[in-house]
Parts: structure tokens; C-alpha cells; sequence
């Protein structure tokens, strides 16, 4: 499975037509490659998890009886003494949407099979998700030096820290197995597994580039569950 | 190279191509079926015994896999189940047992059953063996991660499993695991047993996103040509409705698993409000202990449908096999099913009635509830209209699906007592529960499975199952199982609460102890009469008559495979083409009373076939 | 064949065991013979309907058992018998709807005049607690609970200095009343049940849960607990006492209020001082 060919299909036009079809012989989305599919399903599930664990948020911190932290000066740094509400995370969003851009331009090259510049596009994003982690690391840090705990804080509910570390935690996980993979895709591409078709390690199936786009859906929806935290967390 | 893998043969068959086998003398353009979009599939053949029948990736040898452990958890799960009933039957006899034990087996035999049983018996089991078969696929899309699904499954029960062998013991919370109790000194196993507990459900939920991702992908990208979604068998359908549901509500659980990790052990304050134990205000506070209930059900009630849709679907495929005649109003099944699977998703808090949230949800959830009602009771009416004038062969399969039947519409009225929000009042958290769910929930889709186990062994194995050892194990099992949950009914009426460890002299169960030995009696037996299968499987497999080919003149493609058991790779050189539904029994005009899927219209031509 | 007839007797069996069952429901004793009457109409109706599906099975079974050469119809579709099986079902679901609706409406609105009673539920037991000469309930809290204060009033609330506490695990209504039950946990889930009422509800520790219902017949009811909160789950166990006015007026002078509560358990300790300085 690894080109598409959709031969003699020509999508009919109309509702009637698109009834027909998604109820057709042998696929449902015409020229999706399977992993692509895969992937898109998969991230619809994953959709769920971020929203059961932001609608618990939402519950939780709006039934609290203790007062919520004043979030913009929780999470601000200090640059020369002056507070700067946002700056970290401002940063960290920077960095993680330029990441998704870095990664779409890594697939268009692929396609191209341009494998030097996808190559190294591959790396700045894994780079940039790596920054972000480093970043993430970094703010936990200073939020447990200053007595954030899961189990409470000096400045308000205790299930701040609770939501907080689980949420962004568990994004994070998700950051780092992107970049854990963003790895092995360089590696691959500069060796040019793509090129040469060569079977995976562990799957022993053969690779080919559109491996790269999947990675991109993946990380992608990463970036876009981190819009969604950083306005529910740091917004509000 | 090109030992391990099939060169990538990419056949297309174009339309002269079909055309060269057909009679000539009709119109050719009928047996036209576009050709291939697909190239063949990549397939690594296993070449060591580990990776032939351990690490396997063929998605037969994995359901089957899937399946005994399945069935080990399940005997696990029945053990457990007689302990309880020797306690609420014969307490004199189970003076080794305490009032923690007995919710330890509660708790274990209720998350035993509904999820690493029938849940991993329907989806991982039935699933990976019939899917690829039935659409005509050489093996799931994804062989590797096929394979990594059922190991983490396995790891998942090994986990369970070891929850009984830890300090403390398993949970004890009952299988919905309710806060604050679940994790607060006073029920037992609240320690490790709890925190093994919801690792393996963690790990489960992760095992089955690998596994339900494969049976989504299988069957919506990599169906053979002419397989249209209308022409697919009911079990798909119902298997992959359940796993849509899986994909959709596992996430809730995993959460709320989580969720619940970081109070146990974080002393995080998610589903923990201010608690006094003991004379001492605990650690906690603030938290929603209803929150996790609104989760968990909203994982829990597409759980039935995940376990009751692919019964659904494979008691419709037995059903007319046997009878000799097409389902009935097979387009209002499909969309029965999908739309029971859609509307699953907005009942859940009929569980929860009062359960303390706010009341006015009663009216919304009872109108969605008995909305739901509706596409189930045509499902049922079209199982018995397929009956009707058809020409149905009374063997085992037969019998285990006419006892669906019956346990399914008896439990599925006492559904809507209990979905109908203020008759639910006075019967919820009683017996009448219990009975409900272990007949629409417990005892129907075992009926399925018990069907599904006799027709299908003979594609699995290759020998027929023994009829007669069938007949006696079907109607021990079902004059057994029915005489256990009709009469429980009555306890719940007379307001017998559940998950009552004894009842000192109340005089509610002072009256039914009689009903209770007599229940108990019951479960002994049919439990045991569980163990005519082993034997007649053991049996068969040493000495039973060899199977033909499609023993039972079926329609569906599973039946069609180069050899029996199909080897990897389901279908030897050419994928079959599929010309129609696999529901033409009966055709007036035609030799047999069969019309394979893949018979092409041409050969058929003087028969009246609707076109499907 | 002897399938059909085994069939048919299981059918039988069930219709003429509901018959003559010895089991069955207790008898009411509040204003919720609406729940049962409910309960009756689907049990006919939907009685009704399993009765069919299976005798139209039987027969199925017993016409159409397989001959060699006999043929099965072949009838994919029938759009209107669909039609009106579907319409019919939905019109039988909606009539059983409706009443369940209706008193669910009942159950959810608190008549005015319901004396409210404060169930409080722990591991395992209940303790009860009743608005004193003013009506009203003082306000509470978990951390304020202690051997003087069982329901955890907030000392300062004034409310709270009259409210009548019960020194037992059984508490008297009177008879015809409404009753408004408030229900609170200091610890897990429980639920206030009493079969002979039908109604029950949650005790959700962190919230205060209610649910109302009217006794009309005077006698002693055991109290059970219907939520699963742990090992002694089975062993929780209360009373409730439904006496007329009369009487229940004497039995309401005899309790202590928490005013008079403190103030015993003050004089206890003095006395305790006294007694260790001797």
C-alpha cells in the first residue's frame, strides 16, 4: 500500500452523489492512504481525551469555592522586577506554531522528494518541539519553586495545580512523543529509507514519504490542542 | 525477499477480464465491477513458530488469541460470580467469606465481564477473525499494531489479574467505581487494588485504540471490489458501529481513570470534597465526586451498545443463514444500528437519576432513553419477520439465537422501566437492576457469542461441533440462565437493594431467601453446563467429523476462502469480487437456496434477484 | 418441534409466575401510587408486547421448521409494514413516557408546606437533625462536626441554635405531611431509602441532595441504604417512625435542640474539670 490509484473514479457531484460515494466498493475516501485515515480517526478519539479533561477543567474550576489564582499574575516573569503577565507563554506558543510550520513545509518538500530540505525542516520542527518542552519544564519549575503542588497552592483552589499540571502534563506527553518520532522521521529521511523503500525495523513494512504527512496531522493537532489549553488556562 | 513478502501483484481485473468467465448470451455490462483502487496489501509472512502463533500479525491468529483470553478472564469472572451466589444463597456454607470478599468479587466479576470479557470477546475476538474475512481483505491494514493491540490487552489483564495477589486484595468498589468510596479506607482493596485497577483499564483503553483503529480503517478503506457498504453482513456493521462508539467514549474512561490516579495518589481534589473520616477532616476538598459519574457514564452507556451491537449484528447474520432466508429490511437494520450507536451517546446519565445531579436532566435523559427504544424494537421485529416464512433449520446455532431473542425483548422491556425517569425511582440500585442488565447486557449477547461459536468453528477449526453435547449445552444454559434473572425481577419489586452482602432479618429478603437458594442453585448449574462446551470443543478437535466447505450454505465471503481454515492471507491468489449482499437465500428461480456474494449476475440471470 | 413447545412454556411459565408470585412489591405507604400505577401500565404494556414477539416466534418455529423442499420467501423490503411497526412502537413508547414525565414533574417540585428534615449520612449510619421554632435550618459545615455539634452548625448562625436534633438512628414523621428530605455525607455516596416510600435519592458528600414524598400510613419502616459506600454498605441501616399529629407532637417536645445540645456537652466538660481537679 503505498501510491494511491483511484483509477476511472470521478466524485459525483451533489448530495445524492456524495451519498453515493461514501457507500461505494472498496473505500470510503477515495485516495486516502491508509495511515492517513488511521491518523485522522486517531486524533478524533484523542479530541475526546483533550475535551473530557477540559470540560472536567471547566467543571472543577467553576464549582470551587475557593478562589481561582489571578492567572496572568501566576504565570508572569519577571524581566528587571517588572512582572510581564503572558511572556513565557507567549514565547511557547511562538515556538510551537512556527514548529507546525517548519513541519507543513517539511511535507510539501517530501512530496518532492527534496530529501535534504525535508530533512532538515524535519529537524528545526523536532528542534522547536523540543524548545517548547524545555520551556514547559522551565515553568514547572518555577511554578513547584513557588509552592504550586498537585495537591495545592499559596494562591487559591487547590485544583489549579491539580488541572494544571495534569492538562499541560499530558499535553507535554504528547509533545514529547511528537519529537521522539520527529527524531526517527530525520533520521530516516537523511538516510533516505523513503527514497530506497526500505522496510521499518520493527513493522517491516515499507516506508514511503507520506509517512511524513502523518507525523504532520499529528503535530498539528498537538498545536491545536495548545490553542485551546493556553485560552482556557492562561486567558482565562 | 521475496519469500517473506507477496510481490506486490498488482492485479487489476478489468471488465473483459470478468466478462471472459460469464455466459455470453446476456448483456455484459451486468457483472461490470469497477476494478481495483487498492494495489494488493504489503503482507510480512511469519517465518519462526513465535512469530506464526505468539507475536503473531495475521488478524486470525490474533482473534484468536484475543478470544481465550477473553474466555479465561471470563471463566475468572464466573468463578467469582458462584462465590457471590453461594454467599446470597447458601450463607451457612460460605463462612470463609467476609463482607470485604464478597465485594472484591463483586466488584471484579461486574469489570471482568463487561469490559475484559465481552468487550474484548466481541471486538478483539470476533472482530479481528470475521472483519477482513467478511469484506474480503487479505489481513487488517495495520498487521503490526494489530498485534501490539491484543499484548497490551494481555498486559492489561495480567495487571487485573494481579490486583488479586497484592496486599489489600482487588478493589472492592463495584464495578462502577464510584468516589469517594473507591479510594477511601472503608472499601476494601482501596490501596494497590484500586491503582492496578485503573492501570489496566488505562492500558486496556490504550490496547483497544490500536486495535479498533485497525477494524475502523479495515473496514471503511480496504474492502474488496464490489463491496459496497450496503452489501456488507450485519456483523460488520454491528462491530464496526461498537468500535466507532469504543473510539468515542474509551477516551472518557481513560480520563476519568487518571483522573482518579492522581487522587489516590497525588491527593489531588478532582472527584474529593471535603470528607471526615473517622473523626479526622481528610486532606481533600472542593472536588465533584458526580463529575466522575457524569465521565464514567458517559463511557458506560455506549459500553452496552460497544458489547450489544456486535451481538446485534451477528445474531442477524445467524439468523438468516439459518432460516434460509434474507434479513429482513436489511437498510432499517443498518441504520437501526447506527442509529442506536449515535443516540448512545446522549442517555447516559440515565444512570444516574438519583444520583444527585440536577432533576430537570431526568426529563431530557428519560425522552433520549425511550427514543432509543424505538430502533431496537424494529431490530427485534425484523429478527422475527425474518423467522417468519422462512425455512428454519431448528440446529444449536438456531437455538442459541431464538434464546436471544427472548432474553433480549424480556430484557430490553425492563429497559424501559428503568429509563423511564420516575418509574426508575423506586427500582433503581435493586435487584431489578441487576436482573435487567445481566439479561440484555449479560445472557443475551452470550447467547450471540455461544451461536457465533458454533456456527463459525467450523471455518476456525475445520471439524463440526457436536450437536447433540450443543443442544444439551444451549438449553441447560438457557432454562438455567432465565430461571437465574426472571425471577430476580421480583426481589428488585420488593425493593431488595443490591450489592447487599446479607440482610440480617429484614423482612425484605427474610421472604425471598427461597427464591435466592433456588437462583443460586441455578447459577451452579449453568455455570457448569459452561464447562459441555469445553469438552465438546476438546472433543471435536481430537475426534469430530471433518467440516466441508461452508457447512452451512452461507452467503458471506469467509465462506469462500481457498482453503479451510483460510490461511494468511484469507483468499489465496485473487481477492474475491463481490456482485451482491450477502443475503440471498430463497431466490425464487435459482438451483440452490443460496446465491454466493460472489456469484456474478450473469449466472444467476434467470432468477428474481432484487439488486442490492 | 419440542424447541417450540419448550419455548412456549418458558412464556407460559413467565406470564403464570407473575400471576401467582408471592413476591411482590410492599405496600405503598406514601403519596408516590403514581410510580407504581406507572410501573403496572408497563408492565401490561410491555408485558404485552414480549408476550407477542415470543408467541409469534413459537409459531414461526412450529409453521416454518425446515423441509428439504420447501423454499423460504424472498422478500428483501417491505417499506409499509416497517412503516407502521415504527410509528406504532413510537406511539406505545411516548404513552409510557408521558406518565413517567408527568410524575417526575411531581417529584422534582417540593409542595411549600413540606417540613424539610436534614438526613446526614456516614460510614455507616444516619443521624437526623429538624428546623427548629423558626422554620429554618442553620447553615453547616464538615470542618465544624464534633462530639457537640454532630451536624457541624456554624456556631454564629442563628438559624441554627434552634434546630432540633435527633439523638437516634430513627426519626418520626407525621402522618399526611409532605416531607422534604435533605440529604448530606460527610463521606461517600449514600441514599435514604425506604421501600415503602418508592422514592430514594443520593447523599453526595460536598452538596446537599433532596427529594420529598408524603407518608400516609401510619407504622414503623426500616431504613436502608441504596448507594454502595463501602464494606458496611449492607449494615446501614435506620428507621423512620410515621405517627399521627398528636402523637408526633409529643414525641417533637421531647427532643433536644442544639442550643440545649451545647450546652449539655459544656456542662459535661465542667463537670469533667470538676471531677479531675478533685
Amino acid at each position: 500500500m503505498s501510491e494511491q490509484k483511484i483509477d476511472g473514479f470521478e466524485l459525483k457531484p451533489g448530495f445524492k452523489g456524495m451519498a453515493s460515494d461514501t457507500g461505494s466498493d472498496q473505500t470510503m475516501f477515495k485516495g486516502v492512504h491508509w495511515g492517513k485515515a488511521m491518523m485522522w480517526i486517531f486524533l478524533l478519539s484523542d479530541t475526546f481525551v483533550f475535551s473530557c479533561f477540559l470540560i472536567s477543567y471547566m467543571k472543577g474550576r467553576g464549582s470551587t469555592i475557593v478562589d481561582w489564582p489571578n492567572t496572568s499574575e501566576v504565570f508572569s516573569l519577571h524581566v528587571g522586577g517588572v512582572p510581564v503577565p503572558l511572556l513565557l507563554i507567549a514565547i511557547m506558543t511562538f515556538v510551537l506554531i512556527t514548529s507546525s510550520g517548519t513541519m507543513a513545509l517539511a511535507v510539501k518538500y517530501g512530496y518532492e522528494k527534496n530529501r535534504k530540505m525535508c530533512g532538515w525542516l524535519i529537524l528545526a520542527t523536532a528542534v522547536g518541539g523540543l524548545t517548547f518542552v524545555g520551556m514547559q519544564v522551565f515553568e514547572w519549575s518555577k511554578l513547584i519553586h513557588e509552592g504550586v503542588r498537585p495537591w495545592g497552592n499559596p494562591f487559591g483552589a487547590a485544583q489549579f495545580g491539580s488541572f494544571f499540571f495534569m492538562i499541560t502534563g499530558f499535553h507535554g506527553f504528547h509533545v514529547s512523543i511528537g519529537v521522539i518520532f520527529l527524531f526517527i522521521y530525520t533520521y530516516k529521511v537523511f538516510a533516505g529509507h523513503y527514497d530506497s523503500k526500505k522496510r521499518g525495523w520493527f513493522t517491516k513494512m515499507k516506508g514511503d514519504y507520506v509517512e511524513i504527512e502523518i507525523l504532520g496531522l499529528y503535530w498539528h493537532f498537538v498545536d491545536l490542542v495548545w490553542v485551546f489549553i493556553f485560552a482556557f488556562f492562561y486567558l482565562w | 525477499m521475496s519469500e517473506e513478502y507477496d510481490n506486490n501483484k498488482s492485479y487489476q481485473a478489468q471488465s473483459s477480464e470478468v466478462l471472459d468467465g460469464s455466459a455470453g448470451s446476456i448483456n455484459p455490462d451486468m457483472d461490470y465491477v469497477r476494478p481495483a483502487e487498492i494495489p494488493e496489501q504489503d503482507l510480512y509472512h511469519a517465518h519462526s513458530f513465535i512469530e506464526k502463533w505468539i507475536f503473531c500479525q495475521d488478524a486470525k491468529v490474533i482473534g484468536v488469541q484475543y478470544f481465550l483470553t477473553a474466555v479465561f478472564t471470563g471463566i475468572v469472572g464466573l468463578i467469582l460470580s458462584w462465590l457471590m451466589r453461594l454467599q446470597l444463597g447458601f450463607p451457612e456454607l460460605a463462612g470463609f467469606m467476609t463482607a470485604e470478599h464478597y465485594y472484591q468479587f463483586v466488584t471484579m466479576h461486574g469489570m471482568i465481564m463487561v469490559v475484559y470479557f465481552l468487550t474484548a470477546l466481541f471486538l478483539g475476538g470476533f472482530g479481528n477473525y470475521l472483519i477482513p474475512l467478511m469484506v474480503g481483505a487479505r489481513d487488517m491494514v495495520f498487521p503490526y499494531v494489530n498485534m501490539l493491540s491484543f499484548w497490551m490487552f494481555f498486559v492489561a489483564v495480567a495487571v487485573l489479574m494481579a490486583s488479586f495477589f497484592v496486599p489489600g486484595g482487588p478493589t472492592g468498589a463495584g464495578w462502577t467505581l464510584y468516589p469517594p468510596q473507591t479510594i477511601l479506607e472503608g472499601t476494601p482493596g482501596s490501596g494497590m487494588g484500586i491503582l492496578l485497577m485503573l492501570i489496566s483499564l488505562s492500558l486496556f483503553v490504550i490496547g483497544f485504540t490500536m486495535g479498533g483503529l485497525n477494524y475502523m480503517i479495515t473496514i471503511l478503506q480496504a474492502r474488496t471490489r464490489g463491496m459496497t457498504l450496503m452489501r456488507m453482513p450485519l456483523t460488520v456493521w454491528g462491530i464496526f458501529t461498537a468500535t466507532v462508539l469504543a473510539m468515542l467514549a474509551f477516551p472518557a474512561l481513560l480520563v476519568s481513570a487518571i483522573m482518579m490516579t492522581l487522587d489516590k495518589v497525588l491527593q489531588t481534589s478532582f472527584f474529593m470534597p471535603t470528607i471526615l473520616k473517622a473523626g479526622e477532616v481528610l486532606e481533600y476538598g472542593g472536588g465533584s465526586p458526580i463529575l466522575f459519574q457524569h465521565l464514567f457514564w458517559f463511557f458506560g452507556h455506549p459500553e452496552v451498545y460497544i458489547v450489544a451491537l456486535p451481538a446485534f449484528g451477528i445474531v442477524s447474520d445467524l439468523i438468516s443463514v439459518h432460516a434460509r432466508k434474507n434479513i429482513f429490511g436489511y437498510r432499517m437494520m443498518v441504520w437501526a444500528i447506527v442509529g442506536i450507536g449515535g443516540l448512545s451517546f446522549f442517555v447516559w446519565a440515565h444512570h444516574m437519576y438519583v444520583s444527585g445531579m440536577n432533576p430537570w436532566f431526568g426529563f431530557f435523559f428519560a425522552t433520549t432513553t425511550l427514543i432509543i427504544a424505538v430502533p431496537t424494537a424494529m431490530k427485534v421485529y425484523n429478527w422475527i419477520l425474518t423467522l417468519w416464512r422462512g425455512n428454519i433449520r431448528i440446529n444449536t446455532v438456531m437455538l442459541w439465537c431464538l434464546g436471544f431473542i427472548v432474553t433480549f425483548v424480556n430484557g430490553g422491556i425492563t429497559g424501559i422501566f428503568l429509563g423511564n425517569v420516575s418509574v426508575d425511582v423506586p427500582l433503581s440500585d435493586t435487584y431489578f437492576v441487576i436482573a435487567h442488565f445481566h439479561m440484555v447486557m449479560g445472557i443475551a449477547p452470550l447467547m450471540v457469542i455461544m451461536g457465533a461459536v458454533y456456527h463459525w468453528f467450523p471455518l476456525v477449526a475445520g471439524k463440526m461441533l457436536h450437536e447433540g453435547l450443543g443442544k444439551w449445552h444451549f438449553w441447560i444454559t438457557f432454562l438455567g440462565a432465565y430461571s437465574i434473572y426472571f425471577p430476580m425481577h421480583y426481589l428488585g419489586f420488593i425493593g431488595v437493594p443490591r450489592r447487599y452482602f446479607e440482610m440480617y432479618d429484614s423482612p425484605y429478603m427474610t421472604s425471598a431467601v427461597g427464591m435466592n437458594e433456588f437462583i443460586s442453585i441455578a447459577a451452579f448449574i449453568v455455570g457448569a453446563a459452561q464447562f459441555i462446551l469445553v469438552f465438546n470443543i476438546i472433543k471435536t478437535l481430537k475426534t469430530g467429523k471433518k467440516a466441508e466447505q461452508n457447512p452451512w450454505k452461507a452467503n458471506s465471503l469467509e465462506w469462500y476462502t481457498s482453503t479451510v481454515p483460510p490461511e494468511h492471507g484469507n483468499f489465496g491468489e485473487r481477492l474475491p469480487v463481490v456482485h451482491r449482499w450477502p443475503y440471498d437465500f430463497s431466490v425464487p428461480g435459482a438451483k440452490d437456496d443460496f446465491i454466493p456474494q460472489t456469484t456474478a449476475p450473469s449466472e444467476v440471470a434467470n432468477t428474481e434477484v432484487e439488486k442490492t | 418441534m419440542h424447541a417450540g413447545i419448550i419455548f412456549l412454556l418458558v412464556i407460559v411459565g413467565s406470564v403464570l409466575f407473575h400471576i401467582f408470585t408471592p413476591w411482590y412489591w410492599t405496600d405503598i405507604a406514601s403519596n408516590w401510587g403514581g410510580m407504581d400505577s406507572t410501573i403496572t401500565l408497563t408492565f401490561w404494556v410491555g408485558g404485552g408486547v414480549f408476550v407477542a414477539v415470543c408467541l409469534f416466534m413459537v409459531y414461526c418455529v412450529f409453521r416454518y421448521s425446515h423441509k428439504e423442499d420447501r423454499r423460504a420467501e424472498y422478500k428483501p423490503e417491505d417499506k409499509k409494514l416497517e412503516k407502521i411497526l415504527t410509528w406504532a412502537t413510537t406511539l406505545g413508547v411516548a404513552a409510557l413516557l408521558a406518565p413517567g414525565l408527568i410524575i417526575w414533574n411531581q417529584y422534582v417540585n417540593v409542595p411549600k408546606n413540606a417540613l424539610e428534615v436534614d438526613v446526614m449520612a456516614w460510614q455507616w449510619g444516619w443521624q437526623y437533625r429538624l428546623p427548629g421554632a423558626d422554620g429554618k435550618l442553620g447553615t453547616t459545615q464538615v470542618r465544624n462536626i464534633a462530639d457537640n455539634n454532630p451536624f457541624g452548625i456554624n456556631p454564629d448562625d442563628p438559624f441554627g441554635k434552634d434546630d432540633i436534633m435527633i439523638e437516634s438512628d430513627v426519626i418520626n414523621l407525621e402522618n399526611n405531611r409532605p416531607v422534604k428530605i435533605l440529604l448530606r455525607s460527610v463521606d461517600v455516596l449514600h441514599n435514604w431509602y425506604v421501600p415503602q416510600f418508592r422514592s430514594k435519592m443520593d447523599a453526595v458528600p460536598g452538596t446537599v441532595t433532596f427529594y420529598w414524598f408524603e407518608p400516609n400510613k401510619v407504622g414503623e419502616y426500616e431504613v436502608l441504604c441504596a448507594e454502595y459506600c463501602g464494606v458496611g454498605h449492607y449494615a446501614m441501616r435506620g428507621g423512620v417512625e410515621v405517627q399521627d399529629k398528636a402523637d408526633y407532637e409529643v414525641w417533637l417536645s421531647e427532643q433536644e435542640t442544639f442550643q440545649q445540645l451545647s450546652a449539655r456537652y459544656e456542662k459535661l466538660n465542667l463537670d469533667g474539670n470538676k471531677l479531675a481537679k478533685k
